[in-house]
């Protein structure tokens, strides 16, 4: 065979992949039922290609391009503005949702989209410490992870908002604060904590955590509670100083060619009986009404007073984003 | 003659142009652009990205990684030496020890970086058995420390370094040696003044093998380093991705590309046979 | 001294071997923990069984064969012509490809890549890695096959001139006999580079092309399965082989 019909050949073979029906599906790790997208693909035949990211940024670094051939992603609440601002997003249909009514009443006309126009709210949670029943005093402060005695057995989250807004809530201030001043006092108390930290590590972190190898870290209450599934030694607090609240909620991209078929998938999240599935793999607090004794978890759904103390996650303005942004760097450069 | 080399020629120029000279390009133009809203790239022309590369903070990310490869060229030369010494004087199987020296660096580098998260992970074989042979209690944090990307460096670089001085070494006129004892010398004595004189041309060229890929080493700083060991790669492969900063990334990168460059203008001015 | 310099050769090879070595026999452990429970297999089973896996392979077997297709093509060319007659601006980009560091090339292909596709409706995917792994394979290519070239005589190309053949000719009948061993260990180097690039492929790759590398770059940051000591096992095995036949190929 001459080199000249082994390219044809290699050619033809990469572009038949590409005509089966399909939808290219990005979410965070954990967030769905193995079984959700088999289930889906043999029901209604539609070929979903579904890959995992640990992080907004890993998202949005792919996705900004505005050409990545991504259909549906899971943005947090706060990065939708941003993405808009972009013309990154494609309208949602409701005519094409029926079980948007599934919805839990709060999420179906939500602060950062009220009529529902862009986004489907999925999962939401809040942001905490992960510790180890062991120590002793339960480190239920964010100042708690600054102490010298937990020297290279904690981790703080790979998230610039995430690290600033505890650094915010641990002098007194506001996790969505977007003075300049505050900030650069935060990133202050940041770069003083680095030096105690294993690392700053999302999901990445959990493996280590049952282990006992890491003995706190700052995480996302779905993730806590994955973890707290595996080993009984484990607990989740809300911190006392206030922690922040999010929501991830699924878009259509506007680059999408496949609205219908994206569709179709949100709907499909959207069943009853799909979100309970999905509940039990992700572990966390569901946009989609879960049947009640699901709702009892204090973790996931914390009590009125816990809630009081949390904050949802604002868009910052763009300038405050370049800060952020430029901090950050910092702190993972010193 | 001339046509046909143009046509031969041909397909590899097209490649260099397009993928080679024309992606630096873009970097060096976007090098010098503002960071858009919330990443790519937009006017106005700015010098901002350049300047930002002189705080004392991104210098010392450039000095932390010259140090790191002066360390490991330092290691590997110090490693290397003896085993060229012995490969150099192994008579008829030295194509079998030279084959078992390359070996493992001609599997995937990947997996040979992921081989030392295996072996330095608190739940590790290095503390597992520690711990087995009760010799500690508790696991030794070795993963995401600078020691553990210099042990992986080393590891990476080791056959660069042992090449070049087995073969400036095997080429070394042994009755030189014979003179020397016979002139009372002893064995160190003749290897500190002959031996590493006649070698220093393969120092030399191992010392760039090794000491020019550490300098842009990415992959062994971000999986044994954690986000604690910041190299000039870690910087660049962030801006570039989670911080959405291209300009800056390109600033970086471009800087990094300065400094391979001028090390090698020194060392091909002295150094006669060119690899291509 | 020889018995000391033999101890520490075996020394350095133990410290060069161990790892993989140990990566290896635990592919075979029966436990997930580093502790040894007994032969299995099972490891091997999840990896085989495994989809994604699956078609991350396919699809670094295709992107390698693809670039080794074009760059060892494109190398063997750009090889002989430079030995006919070399050319500093030619021999001075190959030389850049090779110094560049990995994260540099990435970016910057990931750079023109975007720029490009704002004036064409394309998207990063099969064919931005497959031309990403030309760029840095070719300069392998041309490395073995002028190496080679050097140690022929050129008299045998003037002979066949001489008689009234064809430059094309000469090179087609004469020369090229003569290269093929280093063409083919050109082509398998650039097979396995190409095969274990990650930094580069992580950059440029879409959707549709994730590749066994950035597969076990996953795996291995979350630490979860041992599959991915069986996964590295068998590509440290393949790879191996390859280039041991490679490097036969070059001394022929």
């Amino acid at each position: 065979m001459n080199r000249r019909t082994f390219l044809m050949s290699a050619a033809g073979a990469a572009g038949c992949r590409r005509n089966e029906a399909r939808l290219n599906v990005f979410n965070w790790s954990g967030y769905i039922s193995p079984r959700v997208v088999p289930r889906f693909e043999e029901e209604t035949g539609i070929q979903v290609r579904y890959a995992v990211y640990e992080s907004n940024e890993e998202m949005l670094a792919r996705v900004i391009s505005g050409n990545s051939g991504w259909d549906i992603v899971f943005p947090s609440h706060y990065c939708l503005q941003p993405m808009l601002r972009q013309g990154l997003l494609a309208p949602l249909r409701h005519g094409w949702l029926p079980n948007l009514a599934n919805l839990e009443r709060e999420f179906q006309s939500p602060p950062w989209d009220q009529e529902l126009r862009w986004t489907m709210p999925y999962l939401w949670g809040g942001t905490g410490i992960l510790y180890n029943a062991r120590l002793a005093p339960a480190p239920d402060f964010w100042a708690s992870m600054w102490e010298a005695r937990m020297e290279r057995r904690i981790t703080m989250l790979n998230d610039p908002a995430e690290v600033l807004g505890a650094a915010l809530l641990k002098l007194g201030l506001s996790a969505n604060s977007s003075d300049a001043g505050e900030l650069r006092r935060a990133q202050k108390e940041a770069l003083a904590q680095k030096r105690l930290l294993r690392g700053y590590l999302n999901a990445e972190v959990l493996d280590q955590v049952v282990a006992g190898d890491v003995q706190a870290a700052q995480a996302w209450s779905s993730s806590a509670q994955q973890a707290m599934d595996e080993s009984g030694d484990l607990r989740f607090a809300y911190p006392r100083e206030g922690f922040p609240l999010y929501a991830d909620g699924a878009v259509v991209l506007r680059e999408s060619r496949r609205a219908e078929a994206a569709h179709r998938f949100l709907d499909y999240l959207l069943r009853p009986e799909v979100a309970v599935l999905n509940h039990r793999t992700a572990r966390s607090a569901s946009c989609i009404r879960l049947p009640a004794e699901l709702r009892a978890n204090a973790v996931l759904y914390p009590p009125a007073d816990v809630l009081a103390r949390g904050e949802w996650w604002k868009t910052p303005p763009v300038s405050v984003q370049r800060l952020r942004d430029r901090l950050w760097t910092e702190i993972l450069s010193g | 003659m001339n046509r046909l080399r143009a046509v031969f020629l041909l397909p590899s120029t097209l490649v260099l142009c397009v993928l080679v000279a024309a992606p630096l390009a873009i970097i060096l133009s976007y090098s010098v652009l503002t960071r858009g809203a919330y990443g790519g790239v937009e006017l106005p022309l700015s010098l901002e990205s350049w300047l930002r590369l002189a705080d004392p903070l991104y210098l010392g990310i450039l000095a932390r990684t010259v140090a790191m490869a002066a360390a490991v060229t330092a290691l590997c030369l110090a490693l290397g030496f003896p085993l060229a010494l012995f490969l150099s004087r192994a008579g008829n199987r030295k194509n079998l020890y030279l084959h078992l020296v390359m070996l493992p660096f001609w599997t995937s580098f990947l997996v040979r970086t992921y081989a030392w998260m295996f072996l330095l992970r608190d739940t590790g074989l290095i503390n597992t058995t520690l711990i087995w042979l009760g010799l500690i209690q508790e696991p030794l944090s070795l993963l995401y420390t600078p020691g553990a990307v210099l042990a992986g460096l080393v590891y990476g670089h080791l056959p660069f370094m042992v090449l070049p001085l087995y073969a400036a070494l095997e080429r070394m006129d042994r009755s030189l040696l014979e003179a020397a004892a016979d002139l009372g010398a002893q064995p160190w004595e003749s290897l500190a003044r002959v031996v590493i004189p006649l070698a220093s041309p393969g120092i030399r060229a191992g010392a760039v093998l090794v000491f020019i890929p550490c300098l842009g080493a990415y992959l062994t700083p971000d999986l044994l380093g954690g986000s604690k060991t910041v190299m000039a790669g870690n910087l660049i492969q962030n801006q570039f991705t989670h911080a959405r900063d291209w300009p800056f990334g390109s600033a970086a990168s471009l800087a990094l590309m300065a400094v391979i460059l001028v090390l090698l203008a020194v060392w091909v001015r002295r150094e006669k046979e060119p690899l291509l | 001294m020889r018995r000391l310099l033999g101890l520490y050769a075996a020394g350095v090879y133990a410290f060069l071997h161990l790892p993989l070595a140990a990566l290896i026999l635990f592919s075979f452990n029966a436990s997930r923990f580093t502790v040894w429970e007994g032969f299995s297999l099972r490891w091997y089973r999840a990896a085989f069984g495994d989809a994604q896996l699956a078609e991350a392979a396919a699809n670094s077997l295709l992107i390698g064969l693809a670039a080794t297709a074009v760059a060892t093509a494109a190398g063997t060319l750009c090889g002989y012509a430079l030995w006919k007659r070399r050319s500093g601006l030619v021999a001075a980009a190959l030389h850049l490809s090779l110094v560049t560091p990995e994260i540099v090339t990435g970016v910057s292909l990931l750079a023109f890549y975007q720029w490009v596709f704002r004036f064409a409706g394309l998207r990063l995917g099969t064919h931005t890695v497959i031309g990403a792994h030309v760029t840095f394979c070719l300069v392998f290519v041309v490395i073995a096959v002028m190496a080679r070239l050097r140690t022929l005589d050129p008299a045998l190309e003037e002979a066949a001139l001489d008689l009234g053949a064809s430059e094309w000719r000469a090179f087609r009948e004469v020369t090229l006999p003569l290269l093929w061993p280093a063409v083919a260990a050109g082509a398998l180097l650039a097979f396995t580079i190409s095969f274990d690039d990650y930094v580069v492929t992580s950059l440029v790759a879409g959707v549709d092309s994730e590749t066994l590398p950035m597969v076990i770059y996953a795996m291995a940051k979350r630490g979860v399965s041992p599959a991915v000591n069986a996964v590295s096992a068998v590509i440290v095995t393949a790879l191996g082989a390859l280039i041991l036949v490679s490097e036969r190929l070059r001394r022929a």
